[in-house]
């Protein structure tokens, strides 16, 4: 049980321990029962496939993430479908959902002109498939976030007839 | 290029002015839900309303066709044959953009004469195209190359480049915006048609035939428009682009921030590109209640404003010089002077691009050092409901809402250069509807015609008595709209002015048929004046010298109003904005604060719909945002703020009221009846006003400096100055005389 | 504009970890605390690091402190594998003083935690 776990991490740690103050040469044999170590009964037991616990629903991972704790609490993260470009004429990027966050202060490196920031998520732009999908992606990992709803065009009717006609204004009048 | 106007609806106008009401109505019961037909694309089976287009039915079905000609807000032109689609049973392929569905319909947009076509059409367009991709501004987000490579084939059969080569043709000169190199033209018209359907500007158009078919405006001219910038977006290739953007910048190293634009109170939806610190353009993003797709040049190029006359340090006043300093100095001074200050005589004076966050944050501060008085520049009636009632200063139809208008009538404004989107949108209803417009005003170039009513007081009298012809039209409109300027608000008289028009609404809301629908509508001018009108600050600045205030802070109050030989000689002026412009001048401590694209910023619009405006650079120097300069100040005054991040300070907002809580939307303002109640009650002395109700901003050339951001910026600056040169030309269209 | 946490209130049913169930994880946490704890003066000692015993334990019980609000059982079982892979990597000194020593955030200049002094520094 836990306590077999706990001799197996105390074992080689002794050992270490004379190692060290004695020599300083490890045997392999250490080495392999630090790093892995032979399954137990009971851990044979929990590993097969219909050994199930109950959690909350909600998951956090903010503390296992890695990302640091000044850069949960103090960020907001805007989630939005990307605006079309509108020099081109093309769609696609307006079909998934984005996420970005809060823009920090950024400075001319003195180097080559080129741009530094202190702030290690100022290129991080995840794109997700569905609004849920990134809502569910923040609040796993802590974040405070804010939905801007998508804006789609409107679908005009038009007629190319309407180009002639004789007394509406939509006739036109240069080519 | 003369419109033919039919006698009929010559006739229709005379009748307004005859009195005999037969303005055409537009039906406005709700059309019964149409038979919706059913269309197979790639077989796929869509439904889709009778009258739309093969194109828009297989946009709905998730394909998208390539085109370079058709554009959503634009008429169809059928030009480029980029669109071709194979629809059964018919022998050539068929121009989607046009063709209306039938039922029944198979469409196959990837069949081998579908590839075929566009493959073809790709070749012909790339044979007289320049091999310019790597000195071309549009590459990196050109439609012929993303097409080329999508739909093209992949090698050419032009083999006759050591004959006669590719045609070449002249670049024109159509004003200080827009830089032409008609080599790269297709022809697509999309600028002809925007020009002459969305800026009513009917310059541009095709000259020759084949070959020698050349776009331009044929003599020249200058393309003069508010609008005219848009042309660069719909330009699918490098004909049409930026001159200052010019070889500045490619789209893939652009950093793309979504924000709101400060330069007007439309307010609308841009996208800013940054690169290295620093703005490289500004384009507009979608958004169909306020800019569709368009913004104003102003908004467009003023960006390189925020470049010169920066302020990047505090300042401040030592024997009549400005000395740089840090913040804690400058900190202290102002503490020195708020302490020999009697707490009662403390004011702040709000500017045009002041947002909400800094508002809330001056108006909270001055609060609690016991101060009462903040007021914005512009003014406003404050005789009788005055600014309780939110529906008594903002535009209330909503933008959007003025596609259903029917009969549109302008008091003292000049849209075409308050709010280039708005007359845009006016416009829009102008074309696609039988809408009636009545100026009383100056008689500017709007873009459309419209009844001149005049410009005195006199008009307005006979409209608020009923005794007007235009009443007629007023009455029998199913949903009339009165657009009031805040220009004829700013005297002594505002008050006479106010409530004549109120009483028109009122009478014409009375018998309105549409419950729900708005009548009055007021266009401001500023992007602050609504947001500082919510958190409940005065309109005008008159209030200042009734106080005889001793200290006034200026949060970006650049329009010179305040001014110390008008307030109080003795005061002193603490001034917190960005550029070195008249509040600057005037101060004796200044703090150096964040523009529009340089902090997360609440604006609130004309409509009084809330927007967030995002940080796209950084401030530059010394200077911080607005919202913290005064938290930071008000510590050192001892009356700390109790919010210490942004999500607080928009808590705050919530409180004070909670449109601040729901960005993007608007409220539907309600109690005009409550508002008007309280008009009658008090009876004013008939007084008559003597001087006209007409805007300030009549030519062009008034439209492009309003801004301490545009008044710094050299594009703006040369572009009056080609307006000035174009007064010359005998062939551009003459404005208003003032 | 508010920013949203969502506020769910369901359980679901997972694949664990490593524990089954809290007094599982919480013996584990413990074990792993204890086996810290008794390392603490070797590896002052195998490191020299200018720390002494006592300041090392006080780090050691404030870092785990620090995650004593999770309460998901398999972020816990998360967090002991990985404090288990730090100590078997201070133990065996396969890490260095420096890796020892980021432990206590000695050359890292504390970031100002007030208002005014967060204003005067930057933007941020």
């Amino acid at each position: 049980m836990a306590s077999a776990m706990s001799t197996k991490i105390l074992g080689p740690l002794r050992l270490s321990k004379q190692l060290i103050s004695a020599s300083f040469c490890r045997s392999k044999s250490d080495l392999t029962a630090a790093t892995g170590h032979t399954f137990t009964e009971y851990e044979k037991q929990r590993d097969k496939k219909d050994v199930s616990i109950i959690v909350n629903e909600k998951m956090d991972i903010s503390a296992i993430s890695g990302v640091p704790e000044e850069h949960i609490k103090t960020r907001t993260v805007r989630i939005f479908v990307p605006a079309r470009n509108t020099m081109q004429s093309g769609t696609y990027n307006t079909r998934r959902w984005r996420m970005e966050f809060d823009s920090r202060e950024r400075w001319e490196n003195p180097l080559m002109g080129w741009i530094s920031t202190g702030d290690p998520l100022s290129n991080l732009e995840v794109n997700f498939n569905s609004k849920e999908d990134a809502i569910s992606f923040c609040e796993k990992n802590g974040w405070d976030w804010f939905v801007e709803e998508e804006k789609k065009p409107k679908m005009v009717k038009k007629s190319y007839g309407a180009n002639f006609a004789w007394n509406k204004r939509t006739r036109v009048s240069t080519k | 290029m003369l419109r033919l106007w039919p006698l009929r609806q010559v006739a229709k106008v005379q009748n307004v002015l005859g009195g005999l009401t037969q303005i055409a109505t537009k039906s406005t019961q709700p059309a019964p839900a149409p038979e919706l037909v059913e269309v197979f694309i790639d077989d796929k089976q869509v439904f889709v309303e009778p009258g739309t287009t093969v194109l828009q039915a297989c946009a709905v079905a998730g394909v998208e066709i390539p085109r370079f000609c058709y554009h959503d807000r634009l008429s169809i032109a059928g030009n480029c044959r980029m669109c071709l689609v194979e629809v059964e049973r018919s022998p050539k392929p068929v121009a989607s953009c046009a063709m209306p569905v039938m039922k029944g319909m198979k469409v196959k947009t990837d069949s081998p004469m579908t590839r075929k076509a566009r493959e073809g059409v790709m070749e012909f367009l790339l044979m007289n195209h320049p091999l310019d991709c790597p000195i071309c501004d549009q590459g990196g987000e050109c439609d012929l190359q993303d097409q080329s490579m999508a739909f093209g084939s992949d090698r050419s059969r032009f083999t006759d480049n050591a004959f006669t080569g590719k045609r070449a043709v002249e670049d024109k000169n159509i004003g200080p915006l827009i830089k032409t190199i008609m080599t790269r033209c297709i022809q697509c018209t999309r600028c002809i048609r925007f020009a002459s359907e969305i800026a009513g500007v009917d310059d541009l158009g095709t000259s020759g035939r084949g070959t020698d078919m050349q776009v331009g405006t044929y003599v020249e001219k200058m393309f003069k428009s508010e609008l005219s910038g848009n042309v660069i977006d719909l330009c699918p290739v490098g004909a049409l682009t930026s001159k200052p953007y010019a070889f500045t910048a490619r789209p893939w190293e652009i950093r793309k921030v979504e924000s709101i634009d400060v330069m007007d109170a439309v307010g609308s939806n841009i996208v800013v590109g940054m690169r290295t610190n620093e703005v490289m353009r500004v384009l507009p993003r979608v958004n169909e209640d306020i800019n569709e797709e368009w913004i104003s040049d102003k908004t467009r190029f003023a960006y390189d404003g925020l470049k010169r006359q920066r302020l990047t340090t505090p300042f401040i006043n030592v024997d009549g010089q400005l000395v740089p300093t840090d913040w804690e100095t400058a900190f202290v001074k102002v503490a020195e002077k708020v302490k020999k200050v009697d707490p009662k005589l403390i004011a702040g004076v709000a500017g045009s691009t002041a947002d909400a966050e800094a508002m809330v944050c001056l108006k909270d501060m001055i609060n609690r050092l016991g101060g009462e008085l903040l007021c914005t520049e512009d003014s406003f009636p404050l005789n009788r409901s005055g600014i309780d009632f939110r529906s008594n200063y903002i535009f209330n139809t909503t933008i959007g809402g003025i596609e259903q208008a029917d009969v549109v009538l302008l008091i003292g404004t000049n849209p075409r250069l308050e709010a280039p989107l708005i007359n845009a949108r006016i416009r829009k209803t102008w074309i696609h509807s039988e809408v009636c417009v009545g100026v009383l005003g100056a008689p500017v170039d709007l873009s459309y015609e419209y009844q001149y009513l005049g410009d005195s007081f006199i008009v307005l009298k006979d409209l608020a008595a009923g005794t007007h012809p235009m009443c007629k039209a007023l009455a029998s409109a199913n949903k009339p709209m009165i657009i009031l300027g805040t220009d004829c608000l700013q005297g002594t008289e505002n008050g006479v002015i106010y409530n004549a028009v109120k009483d028109i609404a009122e009478r014409l809301r009375k018998n309105l048929k549409h419950k729900d629908w708005k009548i009055f509508n007021l266009l401001q001018k500023n992007a602050s004046q609504v947001g500082a009108l919510d958190l409940g600050y005065q309109p005008g600045v008159s209030g200042l010298k009734a106080l005889q205030a001793e200290l006034i802070f200026l949060l970006g109050a650049d329009a010179g109003t305040v001014s110390k030989d008008k307030i109080n000689p003795s005061s002193s002026v603490i001034y917190i904005g960005h550029h070195g412009d008249y509040g600057a001048q005037i101060a004796d401590v200044v703090l150096p604060a964040a523009a529009y694209t340089e902090k997360d910023a609440i604006y609130v619009n004309t409509e009084g719909r809330v927007q967030l405006a995002r940080q796209a650079v950084n401030p530059p120097g010394m200077a911080r945002h607005d919202w913290k300069i005064i938290r930071a100040l008000s510590e050192i005054l001892g009356v700390a703020l109790p919010y210490d991040k942004l999500a607080d300070v928009r808590a705050r907002l919530g409180e004070i009221s909670p449109t601040f809580d729901q960005p993007g939307q608007v409220n539907e303002s309600g109690f005009e009846a409550q508002a008007y109640q309280l008009q009658t009650e008090i009876k004013d002395p008939i007084v008559n006003v003597n001087t006209a109700i007409s805007p300030t901003m009549l030519k062009l050339k008034d439209f492009y400096m309003t801004d301490p951001i545009s008044r710094a910026s050299l594009t703006m600056a040369k572009c009056i100055q080609a307006c000035k040169e174009s007064e010359k030309n005998p062939y551009s269209k003459q404005e208003a005389k003032a | 504009m508010a920013t949203n946490r969502l506020v769910q209130q369901g359980v679901k049913q997972v694949k664990p970890l490593l524990s089954l169930d809290r007094t599982e994880a919480r013996r584990r946490v413990l074990n792993l605390y204890k086996a810290w704890y008794r390392q603490i003066p070797y590896t002052v000692n195998a490191f020299y690091i200018p720390v002494t015993v006592k300041q090392g334990r006080e780090k050691l019980r404030e870092l785990f402190m620090k995650n004593k609000h999770v309460t998901d059982i398999r972020a816990i079982d998360m967090l002991v594998i990985k404090g288990q892979m730090d100590l078997v990597e201070t133990a065996n000194i396969w890490k260095q003083r420096n890796h020892v020593m980021m432990f206590f955030k000695d050359t890292v200049n504390p970031k100002p935690t007030d208002f005014l002094s967060k204003f005067y520094e930057g933007n941020d």
